[in-house]
């Protein structure tokens, strides 16, 4: 915004916040220009409210002066979602981070925006209760961002997605009322689903700053198995093997041969380095006998699909040590190239070796790495392209090779992003996934919501 | 097209910054830059720092974290600011030092590199915080961190129940470095008086530097004054091969971690021919050779792992080996423990330069202490302790800080005049 503006901004947010809770100087700018991409775009200002009031006092400011206003949690998006790319202010929700009530009769938890999901999903479950998401970002993203992306994760295949716990949650609008939704009843249609309207919408329709979430019992019985392919389709051919036969482990989770490489070069864990795939398959559930078997049961499907070799992690140590592996998969890639562009695509699981498949031949055409990992018993994988950006020859490549790997994906009846969401990088073709209609009817609502557009702005969908 | 935005990066107006007043890129701050920024690259901003750094998870700020600081070697790097800004000194001194995120990171940042090379050029275009760069200078002028004349470095041998058989030796198999808080900071004496008593009791040879120990260097090193540290380095390497020793043993981790870390690289010797210890792993062979007799000691304990002893020192077993050692004594580990440690707030000088971080930190870390029902909180740095029972005053939790090495005397069945020990309440 033209400085005579935000200098005027800025005044009004310290006098409502106080100077303590608006920073602008020019290091705390660079520090929110970033989310967990490597694109950057400065902020005018960022504030750190700590009440619904003082969202809401800020959100009017930004009405009042038509600037656009960005709600941020830890910053781990991998879409862009929280990037300024038309400056303004950065609404950051870090310090909204209570636990507000955990009604174990209920089974719920009501927590504001802030808190890091790792840090509810602990206190939840000294109450013998669980929160199932878990996205590989858990201990640096909030729940609030969670919420606002439908953020995924390994579990997601027997328990669903973040968006499948949210119950209820309190809104600032953008002209500043307080909207609650939903709420403690597990039945509720009474009016429209307002609830999941907000879910996924990345801050542009309003600023999450509660959530009520559904909460389970948690399994107190475990069992991780590392399954060996010597060929990566082989273990896409197995999850489906292994899901049609109607057993739903926790998780299935598939690292190609380079991200293995990875991990193990960072964290010496003894993964095997002469396979071309290893799926990462957890059985959990109340009665340990039947956790068990299901796992001896996997073991042997997959034995038959093409595994090489079964490996049950032995001690609760051993089960977390494969579990932090698959959490650093993601940022333990830059040991191969400087920058990394991660995708998020979603196909139907019957086409999840045909996809690798294609994904390896564009990965071959454009001569740059594609390492795939991801959530295989969903058909949500995470294609990896490395590249040094700083070698225009490379750069120039990565724009088309994604696109490409966005058409195959579409082309076998999948989407864009299962858990990202679409922040900037994947607007370009939203129009191709969702369609004319979809895309006017999401105009309409955005329009109706925000009709200043300040909540968020070009950000999820394409402007008309 | 929008995905074109994320290669967005110099020359675009909105990313630019420039302040008032700035200097020219050329010859100010991070004009080695480059080396840092070599190490920045690696970045990923996956974020996963933030959940291991002590400054973050205390502000809840994006700028006091080390993907910020990170962030901001890349951006000079990359001409997207021109000169030191406001604040830019300030986003690498509101650190602790603890090696969290460096260890923690699954992209293989050297984070502390980065901070440690960024800081000396700070240092050098003569942008160290003032309350740093006063450090500093009283190391220069006195030897020793407190302005101290440093022919007091043994005072407290004085009122130990029998002179220190180190005292006054000219020759030995050990030299025993005390450190600057040990030595100059009376509510600390008690882990030299106590180490010299158990030493005595076992019958080693070891000689006390006096005078002649001057501070190791570290405080200047991490405001980024290496060169300034060299002489002191260079004098102390020689201070105890005139005793003719083989090894030198510190109770304090930033002395062993700078020795032992440092030491050989800045002084260029390669091998020092000297075996750096810290007196965990002296006294864990000591104790479990039997040289020592310990008596039952009924009572339960966690121990709080020095960022620059346990993360960056590598030593986290030898003090559990001590408390095994120790009939009665029950360790409870902290949620965040051996390489995992939360600091304790005390380390990186911020205690000269931001103390209100310092209790923020050592407020969340004393918590922990308290969570695992344990009375005692025993550790292995004066610092640490100093910082942990000044949190646990100020929080008033029931909880007693101790040295491991009066937990060594405890067992011993001795309790000198001297050893008052801190009850806190």
């Amino acid at each position: 915004m033209p400085e005579s503006l935000a200098t005027v901004v800025i005044a009004e947010l310290e006098e409502l916040l106080g100077s303590q809770s608006v920073l602008h100087a020019p290091v705390d700018r660079i520090a929110y220009s970033y989310d967990g991409t490597f694109a950057q775009h400065l902020p005018d200002v960022v504030v750190l409210p700590q009440t619904n009031e003082e969202v809401a006092s800020v959100v009017r400011v930004a009405a009042r002066h038509d600037v656009p206003i960005l709600p941020r949690g830890m910053g781990s998006g991998l879409a862009g979602g929280t990037l300024p790319i038309r400056g303004g202010i950065v609404l950051s929700l870090t310090r909204m981070k209570r636990i507000l009530e955990i009604d174990e009769e209920n089974m719920t938890a009501t927590a504001e925006a802030g808190i890091v999901t790792a840090d509810l999903q602990a206190e939840v479950e000294k109450r013998g209760l669980f929160y199932p998401p878990d996205p590989s970002s858990i201990k640096q993203s909030t729940i609030g961002g969670n919420v606002a992306c439908n953020a995924g994760g390994p579990r997601c295949l027997k328990y669903g997605v973040t968006g499948d716990y949210v119950m209820g949650m309190t809104v600032i609008l953008a002209d500043g009322r307080l909207l609650k939704t939903g709420g403690k009843a597990i039945k509720n249609v009474t009016g429209l689903n307002i609830n999941q309207l907000f879910v996924g919408s990345e801050g542009t329709l309003g600023i999450i700053t509660e959530v009520i979430l559904r909460l389970i019992s948690k399994p107190p019985h475990v069992r991780t198995a590392l399954v060996q392919f010597p060929a990566l389709e082989t273990a896409g051919e197995a999850v489906h093997a292994v899901l049609k036969q109607g057993l739903v482990p926790a998780t299935m989770e598939l690292l190609d041969e380079t991200a293995i490489e990875c991990i193990e070069e960072a964290m010496h864990l003894g993964l095997p380095l002469d396979v071309e795939a290893i799926l990462l398959i957890e059985t959990d559930g109340p009665h340990e006998d039947v956790v068990i078997r299901e796992i001896d049961a996997i073991a042997a499907i997959c034995l038959e699909t093409g595994a090489s070799r079964v490996d049950v992690a032995r001690s609760e140590e051993e089960r977390a040590d494969l579990w932090r592996a698959r959490r650093s998969v993601s940022p333990a890639l830059a040991r191969r190239a400087p920058n990394k562009l991660g995708e998020d695509i979603t196909v139907p699981r019957s086409a999840i070796p045909e996809a690798i498949r294609r994904i390896k031949a564009i990965s071959a055409r454009y001569g740059l790495p594609v390492v795939v990992f991801g959530h295989a018993g969903d058909g949500n994988l995470h294609p990896n392209v490395l590249f040094d950006r700083r070698d225009p020859e490379q750069l120039a490549k990565v724009e088309p090779m994604v696109g490409d790997i966005f058409q195959m994906a579409l082309d076998l009846g999948g989407t864009l992003s299962g858990e990202h969401g679409i922040g900037t990088f994947k607007l370009p073709y939203v129009h191709a996934a969702l369609g004319s209609v979809s895309v006017d009817i999401q105009r309409r609502i955005k329009q109706a919501l925000d009709p200043q557009n300040i909540l968020n702005p070009g950000k999820v969908l394409p402007e008309g | 097209m929008t995905i074109e935005l994320g290669f967005m990066c110099a020359g675009d107006t909105n990313d630019r910054l420039e302040t008032d007043g700035a200097r020219s890129r050329e010859g100010t701050c991070v004009s080695e830059g480059h080396l840092a920024a070599e190490d920045a690259r690696q970045c990923v901003r996956c974020g996963l720092c933030l959940a291991t750094c002590p400054s973050y998870r205390e502000s809840l700020v994006e700028t006091d974290s080390p993907r910020a600081r990170v962030a901001l070697v890349q951006a000079l790097e990359e001409g997207r600011i021109d000169a030191p800004l406001d604040g830019f000194a300030n986003a690498f001194y509101r650190c602790l030092l603890c090696g969290a995120c460096t260890f923690t990171c699954p992209s293989g940042v050297a984070v502390d590199r980065v901070l440690e090379l960024t800081r000396g050029d700070l240092a050098d275009e003569g942008l160290l915080p003032p309350a740093l760069s006063d450090l500093d200078d009283r190391i220069s002028r006195y030897r020793n961190i407190s302005a101290e004349p440093n022919e007091g470095r043994l005072i407290w041998a004085d009122n130990l129940p029998s002179p220190p058989t180190g005292l006054g030796k000219k020759q030995a198999e050990v030299a025993y470095f005390v450190g600057c808080v040990g030595s100059f900071f009376p509510r600390s004496y008690k882990v030299p008086q106590s180490f010299v008593q158990i030493i005595d009791r076992a019958g080693v040879d070891y000689a006390l530097l006096g005078g002649a120990e001057w501070c190791c260097g570290y405080p200047m090193f991490i405001n980024g004054e290496l060169e300034s540290a060299r002489d002191l380095m260079g004098h102390n390497v020689e201070a105890v091969r005139a005793l003719g020793a083989s090894k030198v043993v510190t109770t304090c981790p930033s002395c062993f971690y700078f020795w032992k870390q440092s030491y050989p690289a800045a002084l260029g010797t390669g091998d020092l021919g000297i075996e750096v210890q810290h007196a965990t792993e002296f006294l864990a062979d000591l104790l479990e050779a039997g040289a020592v007799p310990l008596r039952e000691v009924r009572k339960d304990v966690t121990y709080h792992d020095p960022c620059d002893l346990g993360r960056k020192g590598g030593v986290t077993e030898a003090p559990r080996r001590i408390i095994a050692q120790i009939p009665g004594v029950r360790l409870l580990e902290m949620a965040e423990n051996r390489e995992s440690s939360y600091c304790c707030g005390g380390g990186g000088n911020l205690e000269t330069y931001a103390p209100e971080l310092v209790k923020a930190v050592s407020r969340s870390r004393i918590q922990q202490v308290v969570d695992t029902g344990a009375g005692t909180v025993v550790s292995a740095c004066q610092q640490c302790e100093r910082t942990l029972a000044s949190a646990a005053r100020a929080e008033r939790v029931r909880v007693r800080v101790q040295d491991i090495t009066e937990l060594v005397l405890e067992a011993m069945g001795r309790r000198g005049r001297c050893l008052s020990r801190w009850r806190l309440s």
